[in-house]
């Protein structure tokens, strides 16, 4: 069973001169073995929406349902769904505080009850799949290379045995190698069968990487579907804030001359298309 | 679940008003001679003139009355306290006795005077953060602060550092509720348990939150050397502050009010 948001509606500070509205009757799902891209700009409600996922928030209206779980306030379910749903924040590796990489780790296993057995088979697994090796078990996590950190930042929370992983932003401040190995880190958490909620301000990652993608404008859901749906309607709306890929507008523009191209983010589909056409 | 949003913090009310545009240094000073008044008198006519000072101070102030009683939140429960041990434990001439209990006539005027005073001291200090923002505030106690510069005090740093501090508040305040975040997503309970299981579950947030303090001290100290400072010295004023006349009159009038109060204080009737 799913993850099942729907007419999320979200107040902070209500009754207060403070009163904002970040969410508006935000509705979607997402399953596991899928990648689920959620894209907006800065303030449309995004890491907002990610909170509500493993209840560190609670909506003002509307309903979150994780796996037939209903986050809402009671302690019990609440701590079920936030085992099931792991929730990686922006820059996770300002979190680590414990004295070796192993510790840290396994900081989530020993809070949710898990035998000695269990948590050193889950945090041997969790860090082999962000590829840590033994030798770093013992290491202060405060001493290693910041990619490192933050790829012990996330095997802390796949330690736990997460059916979904929301991650906040995962790639920013990663240099263009790291970003590349980050991401080929989802692709893979993914075809083991997790949920991947990826929240990007990037349509270009969220366009090829997503199964589906989700565009928030100013807490409302404006887009919803497979990258290869949204595209055309994409191109139409103005969304504020929102930079549409470079090779989606080419694309869009040598349709509009003439050229049979499908609206594509793929540099290779498009080159073969317009080869196809010239010969043609 | 916003964590930490209750915390009224900087509690400064900008409006427009005769009292926010007097001269920090002239408010802190004038804000001293009142308390020194508050603390000097005794007798009903000096709580009745400062109580009538104090509200005329408000209004001029424009400062609504919700906020300013809610300067005494912090502290009721010391004032409740001092009063409560004044009424039980005054000698005197007994008015109720109840078994170990005895209130005496000393005890009811000590218990309402203590209390009276306390209300006023906390008041008038709260109307001066709440008519005045914590940088000029900083800049007054620098200003005021820097004839003892000749003997080795260190006037300027002092504000500056009050300065940041106050500046950082809000921002460590995020950043814990970011931290505490993150660790109950990672099963964290922080609030379960007695007084020291509760503090040892605090250890995941004040580690990685230490951690970020000092980055920002030393992220901040890098920008301010980029920026040349070098201290005090030399250094001149965006917004320099202006005494003006009027500042003296209102100097000059709440010290002779002071003076008054307290020489009034006894003459007409006692207790």
């Amino acid at each position: 069973m799913p993850i099942e948001v729907r007419d999320l509606v979200h107040v902070y500070h209500p009754g207060t001169p403070l009163q904002t509205k970040a969410l508006d009757g935000v509705s979607f799902e997402a399953e596991k073995g899928k990648w689920v891209a959620i894209v907006g700009h800065t303030g449309s409600g995004k890491s907002t929406l990610a909170q509500h996922l493993n209840g560190l928030l609670i909506a003002t209206e509307g309903t979150v349902k994780v796996d037939g779980l209903s986050v809402a306030a009671g302690d019990r379910t609440l701590r079920q769904v936030r085992q099931k749903v792991g929730l990686v924040f922006q820059y996770p590796e300002q979190q680590l505080f414990e004295e070796t990489v192993f510790k840290e780790v396994s900081f989530g296993p020993r809070n949710w009850g898990f035998t000695p057995s269990e948590i050193e088979e889950s945090v041997e697994k969790s860090l082999s799949i962000v590829g840590i090796g033994r030798e770093l078990y013992d290491a202060n996590p405060f001493r290693l290379s910041g990619g490192q950190k933050r790829r012990v930042a996330i095997a802390s929370v796949l330690a736990s045995g997460p059916d979904y992983l929301v991650l906040d932003e995962p790639t920013a401040g990663l240099d263009a190698q790291g970003r590349e190995n980050f991401l080929a880190l989802l692709t893979e958490l993914r075809s083991i069968g997790k949920g991947v909620i990826h929240i990007t301000h990037d349509m270009d990652l969220a366009l090829g990487f997503a199964d589906i993608v989700l565009v928030l404008d100013s807490g409302r859901s404006v887009l919803t579907g497979p990258p290869s749906l949204i595209l055309g309607e994409l191109l139409e709306r103005e969304i504020s804030g929102l930079v549409i890929p470079d090779l989606v507008r080419f694309a869009g523009r040598l349709r509009d001359i003439g050229l049979e191209v499908p609206l594509s983010w793929d540099p290779f589909i498009i080159a073969d298309a317009v080869g196809r056409s010239f010969k043609r | 679940m916003k964590f930490l949003n209750n915390m009224t913090l900087g509690q400064y009310v900008p409006v427009d008003s005769p009292v926010h545009a007097m001269d920090p240094r002239c408010k802190i000073l004038a804000t001293l001679f009142c308390l020194i008044g508050v603390f000097m008198v005794r007798e009903p006519l000096g709580f009745a003139l400062w109580c009538i000072f104090f509200a005329a101070v408000v209004s001029a102030a424009k400062i609504p009355v919700r906020l300013v009683l809610s300067t005494i939140r912090p502290v009721w429960i010391l004032v409740a306290f001092t009063s409560v041990i004044h009424l039980f434990f005054t000698q005197g001439t007994p008015v109720f006795a109840w078994g170990m209990i005895r209130i005496t006539h000393e005890g009811i005027i000590m218990a309402v005077r203590m209390g009276l005073r306390l209300m006023l001291l906390v008041m008038f200090a709260g109307m001066l953060t709440l008519t005045t923002s914590p940088t000029e505030l900083a800049d007054g106690l620098e200003s005021l602060f820097s004839p003892f510069k000749r003997f080795g005090f260190p006037a300027h740093e002092m504000a500056m550092m009050m300065t940041i501090a106050l500046r950082f508040i809000p921002t460590l305040l995020n950043e814990t509720d970011r931290i505490m975040k993150a660790q109950i997503a990672r099963g964290a309970e922080l609030e379960r348990g007695g007084p020291l299981r509760r503090l040892r579950a605090f250890v995941p947030v004040l580690v990685p939150l230490f951690v970020i303090v000092f980055q920002r001290a030393d992220d901040l100290a890098t920008a301010m050397e980029a920026r040349n400072y070098t201290g005090g010295e030399g250094r001149t004023r965006m917004n320099p502050l202006e005494w003006s006349p009027r500042d003296s009159a209102a100097l000059i009038f709440s010290l002779l009010f002071a003076i008054a109060a307290i020489a009034l204080d006894g003459r007409f009737f006692t207790l």
